[in-house]
């Protein structure tokens, strides 16, 4: 049997106390433990002042063409076919000559940033965005970038952004995880893992194809038994939860529990509102549009509104290796409306300048094709941006070469954006640490710069 | 001032652009004056950039110091380099190192590899003007990487130290020590001012131990007959028998498999990495083992060297699924062979770590791309084991006497089949790509038709079909990048492999060789080089010869801390410097000194831990005020700690109280999640990419990597399980509905059967209240069911 939190592990207050609630900073529990006030947020890992709350990252797994999209590339065409010198880059298939990109780029809002007519709804927001055209990612195959996207390696070993995020920040909202993961399916991404952080932060699924709350999140509502029964139910427990502690010197840990289970009761309700989409306008459901990734990110709206730290939306299907040109153009179709009515809805709210909203892929494709019609995987440079949280909006930052195939201006690694990410949130990722395995850890390894060029 | 500097590199990917150190853990220095304020804004700010930055080319360290520049001391910045001072202090313009870093005037541009950000050249330039403020320490101190730490010094170290003989102490109370341990523990506590707690109930006892050792939770007749007992070796005869229980091996082989980190596929399963396909085996042996009390050494050896030991039977190669079930990585056969040089070497990396914290509590992988800044470990006792690493292959392996040609020829022909799928995989993509570019494909044909005969040819091979598990032998591992566009693994039998350093952890860029042999520091002469295969049997004897003390010392606080909640040594697998100390050190030498002279028996292990009268108290203190105020890790041991069921244990005693618990033993795993599972969670499936929702929510370790204990944790999601989850929806159902007709004996029977224990007046009350507003008789004994089995005192050990 384990180590109880009475009994309190080796090292700090903080892990001392960690076991004992609902994700919650140490501090933020001391405080719900001890003093039993509602209170503000409180974050004690906060090393600057920080210019968000809270991360929305929507991640557009299988790699989106930066080449269709965001980095227009006039002189592909007039080498289209060809295999220069500077393109002759290893990646993970076979590859030809050069493949112009058929979408047409536009300038779009004051800033006159470049967005492809792929993205029209996405365009209108473009005052509001930083497009990084110079991200440079880890590896060439799925897995490993897209860790190394979410935890700065390769493995599977290492904590995400979002489990660091819950680590150094807590939650805002007790009744709410810090940490929550959306998706079409019920379990968690892998990109989503606590790694050797307490399981405190790990994640919370939600199945945004789902219609009704409590299909979304496992276990919220209870299938057999009448709310009045389950109330009933509740009471005894607690009462008998009580009676069990009062017998045994009121020990900490029991009390975490009797809290925990508290939060947990009250998290149905609370949570299933969280869920509850119906609970918007019919006018502003519309102008998310249809389908679960528009679900998701109003359901993102929802959840930062409601305190949560981090949330990680994924929709997988930019893996486009063939017939890119009909391909992409579906995946843009269902995620550009949702994307820009999410940034508007947060700047109409006043949430925008306290979320910082990231998107982007594992990397980037290659402007080269592969069979003819499709594009490799390219993490050599590749295009992401960020909107809201202290971004300055309406700039571009960094440049691929003359095809786009590799960034070689301003670059920034993925630990740079980690870094900045962090910065952003009051967090210096170099004191953002865990003591794991002998020695202290953190998401940036031992890189990392914040990008500071990009800060409002 | 103080610093902490933790120059770890520990890159999991390496990569060209390393700087030479990193820094973690730079603590708030404690504010003061001014001018402390001056220095610790050095400090802070600006030594960790120059460490950053400019070390490389400008330190003691460097390889060679360019411009006659060094940065990493007082003396040295203040004089400057081949062109004169580079501060100019409180005139930031002045100042060469301001130009050089801001890319502008005369200097070259630093650092060459790009400009520092803002923020930092910034900070420079508001340090110069401050006066550039220096510590008046000349030494280069602080992010230096510092010297190794030396061999012989290190010898000295207290976990490094012969197990010596302790006297027993002498005690006030000489009526309370059960066993020589007590000793330890009353001494310590009296010296404190401590009494100890009043011994546990018998009935707490029984559950305690019971929970403890089987993992199920007493029956009442057990729990009656114990508590009439009256016989003066009552308690050892609950022990005896409870150790001689085949449920024993089911509980404590998930304690070992913790430390082995089993599991039952990879992290990812690409082409290259699929799920092993026997991998229960192993944990069967685990459990088999424990049950027979094999000696401690000689678990060990079986799992690190069976396949090497003749005088065993066939069927205990299984034992070597230790390492047979690592974690095995994707390797693309299109990346080059550089690429997955670094994969293969994370794999043995993760293999050696595996072992020497496992069995040695040691952080060897620290000395992976530098020596270990802490401990006596040098990068060449690192490339020493894992050379032993890159001599092991895993392989499926016969469980029966046959032939070696049958036997290699499972895997091979497995890995070869893998090979060619991917093989004729990729021909066709090449053969797709010509078409639709209308070059002549000809070629590609030819080769999907070519690889397609080898795939066919290799699916009909006859393979052995008896009992198989997942295992090692050994075989040299190389990366075979000859052909450029396929780089593939060769395994070598018979050849070994000893490993180049790798320099600052590169596998790409070669030290001087290193012949595979123990650490050196734990060594009682100079390391003899291993010479029979692979290495890993003179490894296991190693461990249990030249590092007994340290091996003894590790086990045994293991037990320990699974035994008591608390480990003595609070970092199980780290006895180095960062490690913890142990809170009982004598007692700690002791009962490790007396388990190797019982031959490293664990049951004798287990007998004179839970006979002690520290194991015997209750989880009351004596003085729970003083206690809470002065030792509220409960470190003196003046109680026994309170305990949560891990998830298993907590699963296994649902299905118990409910009658549902299958005892057949062994076998290939299943699901947890499926209803009709009814067999003791030992035998559910463990994955190290998503495991069923109790053990993953409940803080089971996920396999990846040894971990050194579990850490709890309490959260509302988990709770949501308790409420709502079917698994308890199902059983408090067919509780209540297995009730007495008769509604109060309907109670009394769900308290003993869950709680074991009748309700008091008080909870009549409430059972009544909530029988009352249920709506009906039926879901009113459900709610009660539920209640009971997600209460606290179902969930917690006293």
């Amino acid at each position: 049997m384990a180590v109880l939190p009475d009994t309190p592990t080796y090292g700090t207050r903080r892990e001392a106390l960690r076991s004992l609630g609902a994700g919650i900073s140490s501090v933020a529990l001391a405080d719900l433990l001890f003093t039993n006030q509602a209170s503000g947020s409180i974050a004690p890992m906060q090393h600057f002042v920080p210019r968000a709350k809270h991360v929305i990252f929507l991640f557009m797994r299988g790699g989106p063409s930066h080449l269709d999209l965001l980095d227009p590339k006039p002189l592909i065409k007039t080498y289209a076919g060809q295999r220069p010198e500077s393109v002759k880059l290893r990646t993970e298939r076979v590859t030809r000559g050069l493949m112009p990109s058929p979408f047409k780029f536009r300038r779009y809002g004051q800033s006159g940033t470049e967005v492809s007519d792929l993205f029209p709804n996405i365009g209108q927001c473009v005052d509001d965005i930083c497009v990084l055209r110079s991200v440079v990612g880890g590896n060439p195959n799925h897995a490993p970038a897209g860790n190394w996207m979410f935890s700065g390696r390769i493995d599977q070993i290492h904590p995400t952004l979002g489990a660091w995020m819950s680590h150094g920040l807590g939650t805002e909202n007790r009744n709410l995880p810090g940490f929550v993961s959306l998706r079409k399916v019920a379990t968690p991404s892998r990109y989503v893992r606590h790694g050797y952080l307490p399981g405190e932060h790990q994640a919370t699924p939600i199945d945004v194809s789902q219609d009704t709350p409590d299909q979304m999140i496992a276990h919220l509502q209870n299938s057999k038994l009448a709310p009045a029964d389950q109330h009933h139910q509740f009471d005894f427990l607690q009462q008998l939860n009580r009676k069990h502690q009062a017998g045994r010197g009121n020990d900490a840990v029991l009390e975490a529990r009797i809290r925990s289970m508290e939060t947990g009761f009250r998290m149905q309700f609370t949570a299933g509102e969280a869920c509850d989409l119906n609970l918007e306008t019919q006018s502003l459901r519309q102008s998310y549009g249809e389908g679960w990734f528009a679900d998701g990110c109003l359901l993102a709206r929802r959840l930062v509104e409601r305190g949560v730290r981090y949330v990680q939306l994924e929709i997988n299907q930019w893996d486009h290796h063939s017939d890119i040109n009909r391909k992409i153009r579906e995946a843009t179709r269902e995620v550009d409306q949702p994307i820009a009515a999410l940034l508007k809805d947060l700047k109409q709210r006043g949430l925008l300048d306290e979320t910082l909203v990231v998107w982007g892929g594992e990397f980037g494709r290659t402007p080269v094709s592969e069979n003819g019609n499709g594009r490799d995987h390219n993490h050599y440079g590749f295009s992401m941006w960020m909107a809201g949280g202290g971004i300055r909006g309406g700039m571009t930052y960094g440049a691929t070469d003359d095809f786009g195939f590799k960034a070689v201006k301003n670059i920034v690694t993925v630990h740079d954006l980690h870094a900045t990410i962090l910065y952003l949130l009051g967090l210096d990722h170099e004191r953002l640490t865990y003591r794991y395995s002998g020695r202290d850890f953190r998401l940036t390894d031992i890189h990392g710069n914040v990008v500071e060029d990009i800060i409002a | 001032m103080r610093f902490e500097w933790l120059t770890h590199l520990l890159s999991i990917q390496w990569r060209v652009s390393l700087p030479l150190f990193c820094l973690f853990g730079l603590s708030q220095a404690e504010s003061g004056t001014t001018d402390e304020a001056g220095l610790d804004f050095y400090e802070r700010r600006i030594r960790p950039v120059l460490v950053k930055h400019c070390y490389e080319c400008h330190s003691a360290n460097a390889k060679s110091i360019q411009a006659g520049l060094r940065l990493d001391s007082t003396s040295a910045i203040r004089v400057g380099g081949d062109s004169g001072p580079v501060i100019d202090p409180g005139r930031p313009n002045q100042s060469l190192l301001v130009d050089a870093v801001s890319y502008s005037g005369d200097v070259s541009d630093m650092p060459p590899s790009g400009k520092l950000p803002k923020r930092l050249v910034e900070d420079i330039r508001k340090w110069i003007a401050m006066g550039a403020p220096l510590p008046d320490d000349d030494s280069p101190h602080g992010p230096q990487p510092r010297k190794s730490v030396p061999i012989e010094q290190g010898r000295t170290f207290w976990s490094f130290q012969p197990l010596k003989v302790q006297k027993l102490p002498d005690v006030t109370m000489r009526n309370w020590p059960e066993r020589p341990l007590d000793r330890f523990v009353l001494r310590k506590l009296e010296d404190h001012g401590f009494q100890p707690a009043s011994s546990a109930k018998r009935r707490t006892y029984i559950r305690r131990v019971s929970f403890d050792l089987i993992g199920l939770p007493p029956t009442l007749e057990e729990i009656n007959r114990f508590v009439s007992d009256r016989s003066e070796n009552a308690f050892e005869r609950l022990i005896d028998r409870l150790l001689a229980s085949p449920h024993y091996g089911e509980r404590w082989s998930r304690h070992w498999l913790d430390v082995a980190r089993y599991a039952e596929d990879n992290p990812t399963s690409e082409d290259t990495c699929r799920p092993p396909l026997y991998p229960w085996p192993y944990r069967d042996w685990v459990i088999r083992s424990l049950n027979d009390d094999t000696s401690y050494d000689e678990f060990v050896r079986r799992q690190l060297a069976a396949d090497l030991m003749s005088e065993l039977a066939p069927a205990q190669v299984a034992a070597t699924g230790f390492l047979g079930i690592s974690p095995v990585y994707h390797k693309e056969p299109r990346l080059s062979a550089q690429v997955i040089s670094v994969i293969a070497a994370d794999e043995w990396d993760e293999r050696l770590d595996t072992v020497t914290r496992g069995l040695l509590g040691l952080t060897v992988a620290c000395a992976r791309c530098h020596d270990h800044k802490f401990d006596p470990i040098r990068m060449e006792d690192y490339y020493a084991l894992a050379g032993v690493m890159a001599s092991t292959q895993l392989v499926e392996w016969p469980l029966v006497e046959t032939s070696l040609a049958e036997a290699t020829a499972l895997t091979q022909t497995r890995e070869a089949i893998v090979d060619y799928e991917q093989r004729v995989n990729y021909a066709e993509q090449m053969q797709t790509a010509a078409q639709i570019e209308q070059r002549p494909g000809e070629v590609y044909e030819m080769l999907v038709q070519k690889h397609q005969e080898t795939l066919d040819a290799l699916k009909q091979r006859a393979l052995f079909t008896g009992p198989i598990a997942n295992a090692v032998r050994d075989a040299g591992v190389w990366v075979d990048g000859r052909d450029p566009d396929w780089t593939v693994m060769e395994y070598r039998a018979g050849e070994p492999r000893d490993l180049p350093i790798f320099i600052r952890g590169n596998p790409n860029n070669h030290g001087k060789v290193v012949r595979r042999r123990f650490i050196e520091v734990l060594s009682n002469d100079p390391p003899r080089p291993f010479h029979q295969g692979s290495g890993r049997l003179e490894l296991a004897d190693a461990v249990f010869t030249d590092a007994q003390a340290l091996a003894a010392r590790v086990i045994v606080n293991r037990i320990w801390g699974w035994h008591c909640g608390q480990p003595l040594v609070r970092t199980p697998s780290n006895f180095g410097a960062q490690g913890d100390r142990p809170s009982h050190p004598k007692l700690l030498d002791n009962l490790a000194r007396r388990f190797v002279a019982h031959d490293w028996s664990l049951k004798w292990l287990h007998r004179e831990i839970l006979l002690s009268a520290t194991y015997r108290q209750g989880s009351r203190g004596h003085n729970e005020t003083k206690g809470q105020t002065a030792d509220p890790e409960n470190r003196l041991l003046w109680k026994m700690n309170r305990l949560r069921l891990d998830p298993e244990v907590w699963r296994d005693a649902v299905l118990a109280v409910c009658g549902r618990l299958d005892p057949a033993m062994f076998g290939k795993s299943e699901n947890l999640d499926e209803y009709d599972n009814r067999r003791r969670t030992i035998y559910g499936r463990v994955s190290r990419q998503t495991n069923s929702s109790v053990l993953q929510l409940f803080d089971f370790p996920d396999g990846k990597r040894h971990v050194d204990r579990r850490i709890l944790t309490t959260t509302p999601v988990q709770q949501l399980y308790f409420l709502n989850s079917p698994f308890l929806l199902q059983h408090s159902a067919l509780l209540s509905e297995n009730c007495d007709h008769a509604t109060s004996a309907a109670v009394q029977q769900l308290f003993l059967t869950i709680l074991l224990r009748r309700p008091d007046g008080d909870e009549l009350e409430n059972v009544e209240n909530l029988l009352d507003s249920a709506s009906s008789r039926q879901t009113g004994l459900q709610l009660l069911a539920h209640s009971l089995l997600a209460s606290n005192e179902f969930l917690f050990v006293d």
